[in-house]
């Protein structure tokens, strides 16, 4: 059985032109993390907010852990879905403790058979959850006395406390710092998967749904254009959103050959079934380009962009086409220098039929 | 690379209506415009011979002196308010806090009050100071009349300039320093900066003061009836006390009712231009000016201000309050007004009161829930709808009120209910305003996620929603139970008799001349609302 099965899910407000989800499905295994990733407005937050039960769709169902949730039919208020979310800005009550907060929703929860339960079994459970997220020692504090992170793990804390069959974290590191967000995650992670919880995570910044999801739903205008592993996003993007959303792309133009792709800077070997002499476009990244000095080369240095570690460099092909490549950071060459550029990848990339516009 | 340090911003979004709160919030706001409604249905249904009479003989002259003393208390209100805030806000004045304090008690004062004060001081025959001029020098001195237009200007502005000090204090405050170094960097004089930056940017606020000056001027009855100075609300006050002439009544009302709306549609034009000069994170106050040689012209300026204001008055009331409980027969009068004992009228006041309070609170949730967390036209409308009653002056509401009930409701009529209602209609906006403006600092994920962690709406709007925003709600309250307690025209007409309120009392023994025998009465009215109103002040930063 599913943990989460979503299907032909839509929701159109009524003050907008076209739905914010269109027609998605998708399902979720137990102990499961899918990413919901895609640009601002493209209907990842509107998916998990039907999935709460903080919306309601106007046609498609929602199964959670075998109980229909959301359908034509039938709807079944926050409440009683038994789903933990974990939001944007953390919600905490500003009223309620560190300790109460993570408490509040293991008292008189009528979604479960959580009834009845024991006052010292709720302090034991609230203790276990702090001690988890390592707020232990700040239980009596209130929200507003927590940094950021500290904010974060109690939102974590009071979201898992009981036990939900599904956690949804809607961009829950959007307020962090930048170092911040890097360590929280991996905490978070840690203990998500150290629960066994089934996530649905959303985010809109792509290297986050990279490290975080088991699998990744690419969303793009209410619509799902890929859903797969981290890699199988990455590497083999199914569109050429996905392919510049997920990895600031280049396209280079081409055009097939049975036994690889014709580009401005030479044959990329690669089988393909495309109709012969069709215009392709083939998505390379910077780490897929490398160039050497060469006076008679096909590029020029448009810029480079020190990144520490490495260089970024920045090439102007002689067709005005433009590539990114990644050089080690002692090779340092001058702006306006004459380059050859070749695909260095050693995987197939992914090529796409060029679309006129 | 990652594009994670730009904020997400995805518009709140309109979530489907739900359909109980909406169905609430529409019958709140439908209770607070029937009025209205009602009253525009009678003028223009009113007998045309009487329209006809009306026009060509008093609706224009009551148009002249309503418009005239609007003019006249706005600008003055205007001025004083905007120039004790520049000096307590902008300036090294000498206990700037405790003069803060002291410009905004008056508040607490009902303008009526300060008119029967005025009257027992000054009126010419009898006053307290023509007859301490004729004793002292021998002959009648002559004193300019405290009656009439100037009489009622006067009044009027020393108490209603508090509004305007209020406000442009706030924006005084809030206005952020760069604002006028900008200015003095581009080659201003201080003077042109005050002109040229200062006061344009705060022109929001003081808008919003001046039309709440207009419109409370245009409701005022005491005042302008004791100081015999004939406005619309004192008109319409006439044609039903004593005439009872309803038809009449109703044109009158109409006109009246139709003024006020203008007005308030303008304020509520302001109301989010206001919102303009809260202030920004990196928000730095402005450094005071030096008075230097000023000072003491500056501090005898707030001094006489205060005095006329708030000290004479209080001074006067207590003096008077001695005298009342030392003299046996006074004492008599004022403990027991035939079968009714004092405490009684302090009970019906406060009871009053603290009813449409809590009532106007009560209704106003559905409403403010709705613009707050379902914005859309629907809602804009129905919370636009229940600020109308800012434009009914009481004496409008009063007819309004007798007219439906009689015809619908005569089960109502003549019972304390009726007055209640009168005070819940009257002050609802103020009631609205502060329930959506604390429902709009909560965040809608705090209720959402209560109900992830298990509670029902009605769970999460008792253990949530309501303990984190009381404290707005409280404020709203509070400040419907002090308008409530100060109100007389609706009261005066809709009490059933023998129904007395401290307000009615202290306004009967006053048109009856017997000053002294109100003065308890009125230093009692003075302090009760002098508790709501501190509470209100403390919440504001100017007060911190």
């Amino acid at each position: 059985m599913k943990t989460l099965q979503i299907q032909n899910l839509t929701k159109q407000f009524p003050s907008a032109t076209q739905p914010a989800v269109n027609n998605v499905s998708f399902a979720l295994e137990n102990g499961e993390i899918l990413a919901l990733v895609g640009p601002s407005g493209c209907g990842k937050t509107t998916t998990l907010r039907l999935i709460a039960g903080l919306e309601r769709p106007d046609s498609g169902s929602i199964t959670i852990n075998g109980t229909l949730a959301a359908s034509e039919t039938c709807f079944l208020p926050p409440e009683k879905r038994g789903v933990g979310l974990v939001f944007q800005d953390h919600a905490l009550f500003p009223h309620l403790t560190v300790f109460d907060n993570v408490a509040f929703g293991l008292h008189g929860c009528r979604a479960t058979s959580r009834q009845g339960r024991k006052r010292e079994e709720i302090q034991a459970t609230v203790l276990d959850m702090l001690r988890l997220v390592g707020m232990d020692s700040l239980a009596r504090r209130y929200p507003h006395a927590l940094s950021g992170g500290e904010r974060q793990r109690v939102a974590l804390a009071r979201a898992l406390a009981p036990r939900p069959v599904l956690v949804l974290m809607d961009e829950p590191f959007s307020s962090l710092d930048a170092d911040m967000r890097l360590e929280m995650r991996e905490q978070v992670r840690n203990i998500l998967k150290a629960m066994q919880a089934t996530v649905v995570f959303v985010t809109h910044d792509q290297e986050e749904a990279l490290f975080m999801g088991d699998r990744l739903a690419v969303f793009q205008r209410g619509q799902i254009e890929q859903i797969g592993a981290p890699e199988e996003i990455f590497h083999a993007s199914a569109t050429r959103f996905v392919a510049e959303f997920m990895g600031d792309s280049d396209f280079l133009p081409g055009w097939a050959r049975p036994d690889g792709i014709e580009t401005s800077i030479g044959l990329l070997p690669q089988a393909n079934n495309l109709p012969l002499a069709s215009n392709v476009e083939v998505a390379v990244r910077a780490d897929d380009i490398d160039f050497d000095p060469d006076e008679i080369g096909n590029a020029v240095i448009a810029a480079r962009f020190f990144r520490g570690a490495f260089n970024v460099y920045r090439l102007r092909l002689d067709s005005g086409q433009i590539l990114h490549a990644f050089k080690e950071h002692t090779c340092i060459l001058p702006v306006g220098a004459r380059v050859r550029a070749r695909v260095s990848a050693g995987h197939p990339l992914a090529v796409f039929e060029k679309i006129d516009s | 690379m990652s594009s994670s340090t730009q904020p997400f911003s995805f518009p709140l979004k309109p979530f489907s209506i739900s359909p109980r709160l909406a169905l609430a919030a529409g019958l709140v706001a439908l209770f607070v415009a029937v009025p209205l409604i009602y009253i525009f249905l009678r003028a223009l249904g009113a007998n045309p011979e009487d329209w006809q009479r009306l026009l060509q003989t008093r609706l224009w002259r009551l148009m002249g002196n309503t418009l005239a003393l609007v003019a006249a208390v706005t600008s003055g209100t205007l001025v004083i308010g905007v120039g004790m805030a520049w000096l307590t806000e902008r300036t090294d004045l000498p206990g700037r806090k405790a003069w803060r304090w002291m410009l905004a008690l008056p508040l607490a004062i009902p303008a009526y009050i300060g008119a029967i004060l005025h009257l027992a001081l000054l009126r010419p025959r009898g006053g307290i100071i023509p007859q301490w001029l004729e004793t002292t020098f021998g002959f009648p001195v002559p004193t300019p009349s405290p009656l009439g237009f100037w009489g009622a200007a006067f009044i009027l502005t020393a108490f209603m300039f508090p509004y305007v000090y209020l406000l442009s204090g706030a924006a005084f405050r809030s206005q952020h320093a760069a604002l006028e170094e900008a200015a003095r960097a581009l080659g201003r004089t201080p003077w042109q900066t005050f002109w040229q930056v200062t006061l344009p940017a705060m022109r929001p606020g003081l808008l919003a003061g001046a039309l709440l000056v207009t419109l409370d001027v245009l409701a005022e009855y005491g005042t302008v009836a004791l100081l015999r100075y004939e406005t619309f609300s004192s008109a319409i006050f006439a044609q039903l006390y004593g005439r009872y002439d309803r038809s009449a009544a109703s044109i009158l009302s109409g006109v009246l009712v139709s003024l006020a709306m203008l007005v308030l549609w303008a304020e509520i034009q302001l109301q989010g231009q206001a919102r303009f000069t809260q202030m920004e994170g990196n928000w730095r106050p402005a450094p005071l000016a030096p008075l230097g040689g000023w000072k003491f012209p500056a501090l005898l300026l707030v001094s006489v201000v205060v005095s006329i204001s708030l000290l004479i008055p209080l001074l006067v009331l207590f003096l008077w309050s001695i005298q009342a409980v030392l003299d046996p027969q006074t004492l008599a009068q004022v403990v027991r007004t035939g079968s009714q004992g004092f405490a009684r009228f302090a009970w019906n006041s406060l009871w009053t009161s603290a009813l449409a309070a809590l009532l106007a609170v009560t209704l106003s949730l559905p409403v403010a829930r709705l613009s707050a967390r379902y914005p859309s036209r629907l809602s804009r409308l129905l919370a636009r709808l229940c600020q109308v009653g800012y434009a009914i002056p009481g004496v409008v509401i009063a007819l309004s009120l007798v007219l439906l009930v009689n015809r619908f409701f005569p089960i109502l009529y003549a019972t304390p209910l009726l007055v209640v209602i009168a005070y819940v209609l009257r002050h609802m906006p103020q009631a609205v305003r502060a329930s959506e403006s604390a429902l709009g600092q909560l965040s809608a994920s705090l209720e959402e996620a209560s109900r992830t962690l298990g509670r029902t709406s009605l769970q999460t709007l008792f253990q949530v929603t309501l303990p984190l925003i009381l404290p707005g709600l409280l404020a709203g309250g509070a400040l419907v139970f002090l308008t409530s307690l100060k109100e007389l025209p609706a009261t005066l007409l809709l009490r059933p008799a023998g129904f007395d309120t401290l307000a009615v009392r202290v306004w009967m023994w006053a048109s009856d001349g017997f000053y002294i025998q109100a003065a308890p009465a009125a230093l009692l009215l003075v302090l009760v609302s002098a508790f709501p109103l501190s509470f209100l002040l403390r919440r504001e930063q100017m007060f911190r």
